[in-house]
Parts: structure tokens; C-alpha cells; sequence
């Protein structure tokens, strides 16, 4: 794929992405061909603010792990009223990630 | 206590999640008072939520992990001395005040090396405690 669509897409999108995981996704997508541009640049991504905030308010109803798409630990944080209290507070520090690990597992979809 | 300087570069979001190892411990005793085992079951979790992260992540979340441990079973310890006070026929002795005397001092100890760590962590520095740092080096490789 072009450098210029690349770093711009990287720009635009780094803030979805742990920062370690960038280097490998510019590697990657310079390697694929122009084709899966239009897909890429339609993807979308879950917000790890949004997730964040989300945690904070309701995490103890599990829609944070909703949101990013984890079903089943939703459904597990919501009948356990968010790990007795002691779940929501971890998810608090680690839903950011959670949502950066789920974007990286999607966009991995068209890089390999 | 060592402040180091990390062997390599340490990105944004590694400096975020290793200073949270920390601070999530912090939060969990504010939250899981009087029981000691919150902080630890807290600490756990984040662990093994971090199993696949970078080393420097690992590191601290073990090196979190490892002080949370040690201090538990101290705290337990003197959590059920002092059930054991109030519901039966146990009395309060000078060893039982000295014992609590102790277990405050080393949980103050902790709760500012804890903050100064998760600081000092969030902006990329490692830190490296006395004796844990041996242990979490054993536990945690490269």
C-alpha cells in the first residue's frame, strides 16, 4: 500500500491502537496491496475514552464489556453485580486496553 | 529502593498500564476496607490480564503483585487476631499491640513506596524495590 495513505491512516487512527502494536500495523499494511483501502478507510473502532467513561459509570452492569464486544464477560460482570465491586474497579484501569486489544484483533482481520 | 533507567524504550501506553498496576492496588484498599484479601484478588487480575503485555508491564504488574502478596498475609494475620479479640474470650496483650504497631508501620511503608512507584513508573522510569525486585527478576524473564 502507498506511504503517504499508510502514515496518514496511522495518524488518524493511532489513538485505537496500543502503541507498541503501531509499528507492526504500518509494516503490515505497506506490505498489503491498495485493494483493502476502501475497507480499511471505512473501519471502525472502539473508542477507548468512551470505553473508559462507560466503566466509570456502569461498569458494575458490565456495558463496558459489552460495548467492546466481550458478550460473555458482560453477561459474567453483570450477574456478579461487577465482581462484587472488586471487577469494575480493575476494568476502570484496564478497559482502556481491552478496547486497544479488540481494535488491534479486528484491523488484524485484513492485515494477515 | 533503585530508580532505574529502562533498558528500552517505553512507549506511552506501557508507562500507563505499569504505573495502573499500582494504582489500581491503591484503590482497592480504599475500596476492600477492612478486608485485606480485595487488594490482593485486584492485583491478581490485573495480572493476569497483563500476562501477554510487554516486560515492562509484566514486571511491574509482578513486582505489584509480589508487595501485595507478602503484605496480605501480614494483615490477615492481624485481621483475625483481632476478630478473635472481639468475639471471644481472647485478650488484648502487648504482643498483639506490637504486632499492630508493626503491620501499620510496613503498610505505610508500602502506600508511599506504591505511590511514589506508580509516579515514577507513569513517566517511564523503572523502579526496582528492595528484595522484590530480586524475587519479581526470578519470576518474570525477558
Amino acid at each position: 500500500m502507498d506511504a503517504q495513505k499508510v502514515d496518514m491512516f496511522i495518524m488518524t487512527n493511532s489513538k485505537y491502537f496500543e502503541a507498541y502494536h503501531l509499528n507492526t500495523i504500518r509494516e503490515r499494511l505497506l506490505a498489503i496491496d491498495d485493494s483493502k483501502w476502501a475497507i480499511l478507510s471505512t473501519m471502525q473502532f472502539h473508542e477507548p475514552t468512551t470505553s473508559l467513561i462507560v466503566s466509570i459509570l456502569a461498569g458494575s452492569l458490565g456495558i463496558d464489556r459489552f460495548m467492546i464486544g466481550d458478550t460473555g464477560l458482560g453477561v459474567g460482570k453483570l450477574l456478579t453485580c461487577g465482581g462484587l465491586g472488586i471487577w469494575a474497579i480493575i476494568d476502570w484501569f484496564m478497559i482502556q486496553k481491552a478496547a486497544r486489544e479488540k481494535n488491534m484483533q479486528k484491523i488484524q482481520q485484513i492485515l494477515y | 529502593m533503585q530508580l532505574l533507567v529502562s533498558k528500552h524504550i517505553v512507549t506511552e501506553h506501557e508507562a500507563e498500564a505499569a504505573s495502573n498496576s499500582y494504582l489500581m492496588s491503591l484503590i482497592a484498599i480504599i475500596g476492600g476496607l477492612p478486608l485485606p484479601i480485595v487488594n490482593l484478588i485486584a492485583t491478581v487480575i490485573f495480572y493476569f490480564g497483563n500476562r501477554k503485555s510487554t516486560w515492562f508491564v509484566r514486571w511491574h504488574c509482578t513486582q505489584a503483585l509480589l508487595s501485595q502478596l507478602s503484605l496480605f498475609l501480614m494483615n490477615s494475620y492481624g485481621f483475625w487476631w483481632t476478630i478473635a479479640i472481639a468475639f471471644t474470650e481472647k485478650e488484648i496483650s502487648g504482643n498483639y499491640i506490637a504486632y499492630l504497631i508493626t503491620i501499620f508501620i510496613f503498610n505505610i511503608v508500602e502506600f508511599v513506596a506504591t505511590i511514589f512507584t506508580a509516579i515514577q513508573t507513569r513517566k517511564g522510569k523503572h523502579v526496582e524495590w528492595w528484595f522484590y525486585s530480586s524475587l519479581t527478576n526470578l519470576v518474570c524473564k525477558a
